[in-house]
């Protein structure tokens, strides 16, 4: 039916549903919907996970995926083979170049938003901004349709890197807080995920276990979805305490903490691992900053320089142990940078022809799609934007991408409906 | 203002530096880099981002371009007795080519550095070239073959920048975190360090270094060293910051006057030079372009000349009449400083 | 006895007073409210005095019309008095008692800014003076439809009640975000999905209507005044509310007039062009309109008469204390929605104009009923709480779960005795509420959303790991833990615990249980009743009102 597909993009019905004075409530899963430990096993076999490597301020598609060197809009760097005949990336990544095989660039993005905070709504939602309606995250749609709630770890964790850490209930907007993203701001465990000093083994276990008894008997009579999405929510903090050893990188061999570069990023990107090897659902990580305006040459170098190796060897550790068939990978910015080089050797915001790279589950490795012209001003072929980006991921994990969720009977596109996959990234 | 007498005022008096003026502009497509004006004052060489050099003769306004490397070139340098230009690019390259030549070809092609070539120099005496890059290495070779001849083995992060003392005998050698090395040529032993680190920051919110020793100058006596770039940055990714000279005492190595713009301005000193005079000037690009003058001995600039665009470094001849610069709108300027 | 009734005020003994007495409305013989909304319930469920819950215990009822009324659990010897008094009537002195207080103006007064506000930052007014607006309000029981009204229609020009204009500023006085937020919270329609065309489900949403409320705003917007520098609306005397609809693919564009839904269209004077302004536009000039729309706004929306007004009142305050509206969701009245009882919904409409809007009048004639008074513990054979059958569970409010758990753990106790026998209400409220206050902020809506209840992560982490709470359960003189670790019996130990935190006395296995708890080899009096405490505290019975 016409009306569903393009849908009256609105979001405010979900939020309708509550108390006049703000008292009562029914966001929450039926009983029915609720966790198993039975069903969470079997899912894990299957379980799909997204990691999102996010490149913020706006990495140059010149220095990374599309280089024009000898070209007025060049810059400095030349072009490199790559592990795939054909296609050429910028000298700032030898290491990426030879995991190319595993990679697919996309280089015909136009997303037509130079402004910061609206180019990283584009592509953490696949869509632009609207004055009344707020679109989830990629890693709160993630959350929920691939059910992170049987993970016992956040279902969107977002490594920043540094900062405070916490918990972000505005990125899940219409889909409710359960699926926010939890910030680990510097790669630190979330806050009060560890008990207070003094507590023992014994006394933690000890009130865990008064406080079920208290809750059986106060459900024997009075169960409800709502009194299980409570319990289950110390459920889940009881899981994610007993697994606060995953934030400890210091852990891992020091040879793997040697290849991941011993750096803020290369600890960031072992911890990503770290979480989806143990289940985790979508994992971004934040590398800064690439917003150039000044010196863009220097700081690729500074910046690509703790990349490269980085991303490199987290792509080919991930498919060695056998993740990545599982994981999709998706490297992004909120936009590209300005062929034209400023006269500080700066580039600025560039939306209208830029470059992304994907990698994983759902993707053909080897491939780019998408060309721009000799100087990098504009898409010459197969232009897209953050929508088909969006049902790309999709289709990438297996899932309908014209898919709706509904919200007080409405339906609201998982994806942007006036876009559809790039079908040529797709395995 | 009673001014106190100064040794060197005789020989400042002279000079007008207030109505130096544009006397040449020499016209290029592409924004420049780098700029030389080669020592027999006959032409001025500079770098464009299109990574070709070009040849401007002062007198005719001919033009002839060089070019081979594969990347930007950012240094320039001459052997004056064999008539070779030496440059260094961004892919690692240094080449060496004669000056003279109508369709020049690079006489050596040498893979000299992994990453960028940040600066080259000829030491007085003809014999050796040196160089420096994003590798961390400095590196000493033979002319006019461009065989290695020792490293200098000490700087931890990529080096901007150097220059020979004018006796030839130190090498000194300045990097991205204002680390300024002073080297014994001989031995390639590390004499001391200098302290220019106040053109460096870490920018914590941006998460980049910003900075380095960006120009780099002896006066003639060696009595003083000039190290120009960028301080106070408060905002990295917008290159907001002031230009800033830090001058040493070259004997004691100790940091002796700081060199700032009268008025507030927004960049880098990318070009110093010593006038013979005792003037010290500075070309600067950021917020646009200008070129300061330093009375000796005095922190603040006591004449500016507002340039029309973004300064790319600076070129004092000799005899310190003229001045090259080249700029970001691929203008080559040739300026000339009056006498009273 | 109750604390807030021995510290009311002279002035809140004179209302409190005058209150009581205003009640029992009706002459003898005729029926109340609250009998006819129970006989209207039970007349359209065969069978109902076999199928409905028993009435709630005395505990039940005075833990859910203590939290309804006044967005806190009972204190221990409010408790114990309750359960102790055998007299008749002691439930409905209870109601009366509670309605009277200054703790239900300010409750209420943080229920209507939760919805109202929806969390919003206070940007343009401060937060202290809107709360104390509504608090005023409520205190001076003002009628909803007047607050309403000028909630709707001030322009916030004048120093004296720009307060009231915070509706329109910390919206920005952005004309599509505030006829959505109208609509949904004044008159239950949610209108949003209308704005690009007429509802694509809800036949009764068209577009006309959206931009008909529309159109008393689109000349409106936010003007920051140079010399007060504060924020107020500026109002223009052009600017129609044009609409095209994207279905329609001949796009027509169509316009309207102002007027609100059920209403007929707002009579506008001719004015010729020189007499439309009082005040012209200049720059730093605020314009005033000869004929302003905004200014008929409130009256036009919050008019008696007004059957969706009348509606959104009765059904939100139904919500507000049987835990979900009548019509559910709340903004979503329209034919194919029916109320879960419409004639019992028309009626408490109708009823809504007899009371003339008296928020508390309405709570006082619910809390009365035996529909609130049933117990929320599923009658046998029962699967899920069918409505009108059994009380529904609330989830408090995080205001609410706050001051409640400040209050079991004795931590309100000790700021009482702090603030010594003159204890004011807004003083110890003060205090209460900052003490809480980071807490608050781990449960509340995202701003700009309406409440919910969504059990997270962090909100169980800070429960669990938090400094705050494990602050309030360490011993400190009066608090629980310290009254606790003083009684040397343990079932005197149990009946505070539980009076204290659930508001009822244990059952005997309960009282077992903790016996056995403090004898637990290794484990110190207050470190076990730190544990059983904190058990209680975050117990689903604890985080809900049932």
């Amino acid at each position: 039916m016409e009306t569903c597909r393009y849908a009256c993009l609105s979001g405010e019905h979900s939020l309708s549903r509550r108390g006049f004075l703000g008292g009562m409530a029914a966001g929450v899963a039926s009983l029915a919907g609720l966790a198993t430990p039975a069903l969470g096993k079997q899912l894990e076999k299957d379980q799909k996970h997204v990691l999102m490597i996010y490149l913020s301020g706006g990495v140059s598609q010149l220095e990374t995926w599309d280089p024009k060197p000898g070209t007025p809009t060049g810059g400095p760097f030349r072009a490199i083979s790559t592990s795939v005949p054909g296609i050429q990336i910028c000298e700032l990544l030898p290491h990426t170049a030879r995991q190319m095989h595993h990679l697919a660039l996309v280089r015909g993005l136009n997303t037509a938003e130079n402004e910061h905070g609206r180019g990283s709504y584009i592509m953490h939602t696949g869509r632009r901004q609207e004055p009344a309606m707020k679109y989830p995250h990629l890693g709160s749609v993630m959350s929920k349709v691939l059910g992170a709630e049987h993970t016992g770890l956040p279902g969107y964790v977002h490594i920043s890197p540094g900062g405070g850490g916490g918990f972000n209930k505005q990125d899940a907007a219409f889909l409710g807080p359960r699926y926010a993203s939890v910030t680990l701001g510097n790669g630190k465990p979330p806050e009060n995920l560890l008990r207070p000093q003094g507590m023992t083994d014994q006394a933690e276990h000890d009130r865990n276990d008064l406080q079920d008894r208290v809750n059986q008997r106060f459900a024997r009579s009075r169960r409800t979805a709502e009194t299980e999405a409570y319990t289950h929510s110390f459920e889940q903090a009881k899981q994610m305490m007993a697994r606060k050893h995953l934030f400890e990188v210091e852990r891992e061999p020091t040879r793997i903490q040697e290849r991941y570069g011993k750096h803020d990023f290369g600890r960031h990107c072992l911890l990503a691992r770290r979480l989806i090897e143990s289940g985790a659902t979508f994992v971004k990580v934040s590398h800064s900053n690439y917003d150039t305006h000044y010196e863009n040459f220097e700081y690729h170098i500074e910046q690509l320089g703790e990349f490269d190796q980085t991303f490199a060897t987290l792509l080919d550790d991930l498919h060695q142990r056998g993740l990545l068939k599982h994981t999709l990978v998706t490297v992004v910015s909120e936009f590209g940078r300005t062929p034209t080089i400023n006269r500080n050797y700066g580039r600025d915001h560039w939306s209208k022809a830029w470059s992304i790279a994907l990698a994983g589950a759902g993707i053909k490795g080897g491939t780019a799609v998408g060309k721009t012209n000799a100087t990098g001003t504009a898409v010459t072929d197969r232009e897209v934007n953050g929508g088909h980006v969006f049902h790309t991921y999709f289709r990438a994990l297996g899932l309908s991408s014209t898919r709706n969720f509904y919200i007080d009977e409405r339906p609201i596109p998982m994806a942007d409906p006036k876009a559809a996959p790039i079908t040529e990234v797709l395995a | 203002m009673t001014a106190p007498a100064r040794t060197t005022a005789p020989a400042l008096d002279p000079l007008d530096v207030a109505k130096t003026k544009s006397v040449k502009d020499l016209k290029y497509s592409s924004p420049l880099i780098g700029g030389r004006l080669d020592p027999s004052g006959k032409y001025v060489f500079v770098s464009a981002q299109d990574n070709t050099l070009q040849r401007w003769d002062l007198a005719t306004g001919k033009n002839v371009p060089y070019s081979g490397h594969s990347s930007w070139v950012r240094t320039l340098a001459f052997e004056p007795r064999s008539k070779t230009l030496f440059s260094g690019s961004y892919a690692g390259e240094i080449f060496a080519w004669p000056v003279e030549a109508d369709r020049p070809q690079p006489r050596i092609k040498l893979d000299a550095h992994r990453g960028w070539v940040r600066a080259v120099a000829v030491s007085p005496d003809g014999k050796t070239l040196a160089s420096c890059g994003n590798d961390h290495r400095v590196c000493l070779w033979s002319l006019p073959d461009l065989k290695p001849v020792r490293e200098f083995t000490g700087h931890l992060c990529h080096v901007y920048n150097l220059t020979f003392t004018p006796d030839g005998t130190h090498l000194v050698s300045a990097d991205l975190k204002g680390i300024v090395k002073d080297w014994e040529v001989s031995t390639g032993k590390l004499v001391r360090d200098l302290d220019a680190s106040i053109l460096y920051k870490y920018d914590k919110g941006f998460m980049a270094d910003i900075g380095g020793v960006r120009s780099m100058a002896f006066s003639a006596d060696a009595s003083l060293l000039a190290c120009g770039g960028i301080t106070d940055v408060t905002n990295a990714f917008a290159g907001v910051g002031k230009p800033l000279i830090v001058l040493f005492d070259w004997k004691t190595g100790k940091q002796k006057l700081l060199l700032r713009p009268k008025n507030a301005f927004q960049g880098t000193i990318w070009g110093v030079a010593f006038h013979p005079s005792g003037w010290i000037l500075g070309a600067g690009g950021g917020a646009g372009g200008m070129l300061w003058f330093w009375k000796p001995g005095e922190a603040q600039s006591s004449v500016e000349l507002k340039l029309p665009t973004n300064a790319r470094d600076l070129d004092l001849a000799p005899e310190g009449k003229r001045l090259a610069i080249p700029f970001a709108d691929g203008m080559t300027r040739i300026y000339e400083i009056p006498t009273k | 006895m109750f604390v807030s009734t021995r510290t009311l005020s002279r002035r809140w003994s004179l209302l409190a007073l005058a209150l009581l007495g205003s009640f029992p409305l009706l002459a003898s013989g005729q029926n109340t409210l609250s009998q006819r909304i129970d006989q209207m319930i039970a007349a359209s469920i065969p069978e109902l005095a076999k199928k409905a819950a028993p009435p709630a215990s005395d505990a039940e009822f005075l833990r859910r019309v203590t939290l309804d009324l006044t967005g806190t659990i009972p204190t221990t010897s409010e408790t114990r008095a309750f359960l102790t008094d055998r007299s008749p009537g002691k439930r409905q002195r209870l109601i009366e008692r509670l309605l009277a207080s200054p703790e239900f103006a300010r409750h209420q007064a943080t229920l209507l800014d939760v919805m109202l506000m929806e969390r919003r930052p206070d940007k343009h007014v401060p937060r202290a003076a809107w709360q104390e607006y509504l608090y005023q309000a409520l205190a001076q029981n003002r009628p909803w439809d007047a607050l309403a009204r000028e909630l709707l229609s001030t322009d916030g020009s004048d120093p004296k009640n720009r307060v009231a204009a915070k509706f329109f500023l910390e919206r920005e006085a952005e004309p599509n975000l505030v006829t959505r937020d109208i609509a949904r919270l004044f008159l239950g329609m949610n209108l949003q999905c209308a704005q690009c065309h007429d509802h694509p489900i809800v036949p009764d949403y068209k577009q006309d209507q959206y931009y008909g409320i529309y159109a008393f705003l689109t000349r409106v917007s936010l003007f920051s005044d140079p010399k007060s520098k504060t924020t107020m609306l500026a109002e223009k005397a052009e600017g129609e509310a044009t609409f095209q609809s994207v279905f329609d693919k001949t796009k027509t564009t169509r316009t309207t007039g102002p007027r609100v839904p059920g209403r007929p269209l707002l009579k506008e004077p001719k004015l010729t062009k020189d007499a439309e302004y009082k005040v012209k536009p200049a720059k730093n000039v605020r314009p005033v309109p000869a004929f302003s729309r905004l200014a008929l706004l409130g009256s036009e929306i919050a008019r008696p008469d007004n059957v969706p007004f009348q509606r959104n009142f009765a059904n939100r305050l139904w919500a507000q204390m049987m835990g979900r509206g009548l019509v559910h969701p709340l903004d979503m009245d329209h034919t194919d929605n029916p109320p879960a009882h419409p004639a019992l919904l028309t009626m408490l409409a109708q009823e809504a104009v007899t009371q003339k809007f008296d928020i508390r009048h309405f709570l006082h004639d619910l809390a009365l009923t035996q529909t609130y008074q049933r117990s929320s513990e599923l009658p046998s054979g029962m699967q899920e709480p069918a409505p009108f059958l059994v009380a529904q569970l609330k989830p408090l409010l995080p205001e609410e779960l706050a001051a409640s758990l400040y209050q079991a753990t004795g931590m309100t106790d000790i700021e009482r005795t702090a603030l010594g026998k003159k204890v004011a209400e807004a003083t110890l409220h003060a205090r209460v509420s900052a003490a809480t206050a980071p807490l608050v902020n781990v449960f509340r809506s995202e701003a700009g959303t309406p409440e919910d209840f969504q059990p997270t992560l962090d909100q169980a982490l800070q429960l669990t790991n938090g400094n705050l709470l494990r602050s309030w359960l360490n011993p400190r003189t009066g608090n629980l833990i310290d009254r606790l670790t003083k009684l040397k019996d343990a079932g005197a130990l149990a009946d505070e615990m539980y009076l204290s935190i659930l508001t009822r006395y244990p059952t005997a296995d309960e009282r077992q249980d903790l016996a056995n708890y403090l004898q637990k080899p290794g484990k110190d009096r207050v470190a076990a009743c730190q544990d059983y405490a904190w058990a209680l505290l975050t117990s689903a019975e604890f985080r809900f009102n049932h």
